[in-house]
């Protein structure tokens, strides 16, 4: 089994490879190394919100004009975008491709305490909107964004990979 | 002060290929001037993310303008938007901000009396910033004035964010939530868009 995290690089080689155009994302201390693997990618938009609401709307408008936006979107940001969410996404069945970084869950895992609400709240969240949701946990899982991107186009609806361990290079 | 509806009519007449984007209140009026698959009036859509929404599209689609009917209170919903918007500043966004300085469609409570919208998107980066460094601010205060902008605005560059002090005399018609998903798939077959 691979070291925990999955490398920036191949999963942003899988990104090229599944045709995204767009990454709207506001770093955080996880997904650090992916924005860094993206700031001068020359073939993937990288946009940088001030909110994650905001990412939500401007990816349904991206992908209404015919692109293909990854939301990359920590825990604590899809709580504060779920309005966003629920009518950019869910109420009108666009097939948002995300990735959620799950803050909270190496701590929670290693058995330290106090458990960060956000950590406990993420996979319940997103099944109470019926995202499906894989786990992508080191680099044996990056085939879990194809599965991923795949699921929202048959489904013309949200889904979600979830990242445990953040990046390494 | 401007009456909303002959702002509507207006640019309904002048608009051609404009992908025409709102939110809340306008999605009550715009339908009864405008009857086009290039038209987004979803009233539900995510609070306060009408521009965010077109900044989107007009990414995607650089070859004809986006037009952004959007409430003040919207506005605040998501004034971060405003900066997001300077920064990537696309050329053929159109902002028009329907300043009523209150939240209409729940009872017409006042916004914060002292926000400056111009002040706002101009301390945001709007004017000359982003991609383009294009970016106007302006704000429209007669009819008059409105119609002689109008087709400059439709053919200039831009991006554009305009403020439009307005009323209403007209009677709201009745909420409509249009078919949410219909309304998406509708503007995408439009733009001759396949998944």
């Amino acid at each position: 089994m691979s070291e925990k995290g999955a490398s920036a690089k191949k999963t942003v080689q899988k990104l090229h490879e599944l045709g995204f155009t767009h990454v709207l994302m506001i770093p955080d201390s996880e997904s650090r190394l992916l924005y860094e693997a993206l700031e001068n990618d020359p073939k993937i938009d990288l946009i940088t919100p001030c909110r994650e609401g905001e990412s939500v709307a401007i990816a349904t408008g991206l992908w209404t004009g015919g692109l293909k936006p990854l939301l990359v979107i920590q825990n604590t940001g899809l709580m504060e975008a779920g309005d966003s969410l629920r009518g950019c996404g869910v109420g009108p069945n666009v097939p948002l491709r995300m990735m959620v970084g799950w803050r909270g869950y190496g701590g929670a895992m290693a058995g330290k305490l106090p458990i960060d609400s956000a950590y406990t709240y993420t996979e319940p969240l997103l099944g109470a909107w019926k995202i499906p949701t894989w786990r992508l946990m080191s680099d044996d899982d990056l085939g879990t964004l194809k599965m991923m991107d795949q699921t929202a186009a048959e489904t013309s609806y949200p889904a979600a990979v979830i990242t445990g361990y953040g990046f390494k290079p | 002060m401007i009456e909303r509806m002959e702002l509507f009519r207006a640019v309904a007449e002048q608009r051609t290929n404009e992908i025409v984007v709102m939110t809340m209140t306008a999605t009550l009026q715009w339908p009864l001037v405008s009857e086009s698959d290039l038209d987004f009036d979803f009233l539900a859509f995510g609070m306060g993310h009408a521009a965010d929404f077109g900044l989107g599209l007009a990414i995607a689609r650089p070859e004809r303008k986006t037009i952004v009917w959007k409430g003040d209170g919207g506005m605040l919903m998501s004034l971060g938007s405003l900066v997001t918007l300077a920064k990537y500043a696309p050329e053929n966004l159109v902002v028009f901000l329907l300043e009523n300085r209150s939240y209409e469609m729940v009872g017409g409570q006042e916004l914060p009396p002292r926000a400056d919208f111009i002040e706002l998107a101009r301390a945001s980066g709007f004017e000359g910033g982003g991609a383009s460094s294009k970016g106007k601010v302006e704000r429209i205060d007669s009819f008059e004035a409105f119609q002689e902008a109008l087709p400059r605005i439709l053919t200039e560059a831009g991006p554009h964010f305009i403020v439009l002090p307005v009323t209403n005399r007209e009677k709201l018609p009745p909420v409509n939530h249009s078919d949410h998903a219909g309304r998406i798939q509708t503007l995408r077959k439009a733009l001759n868009v396949s998944e």
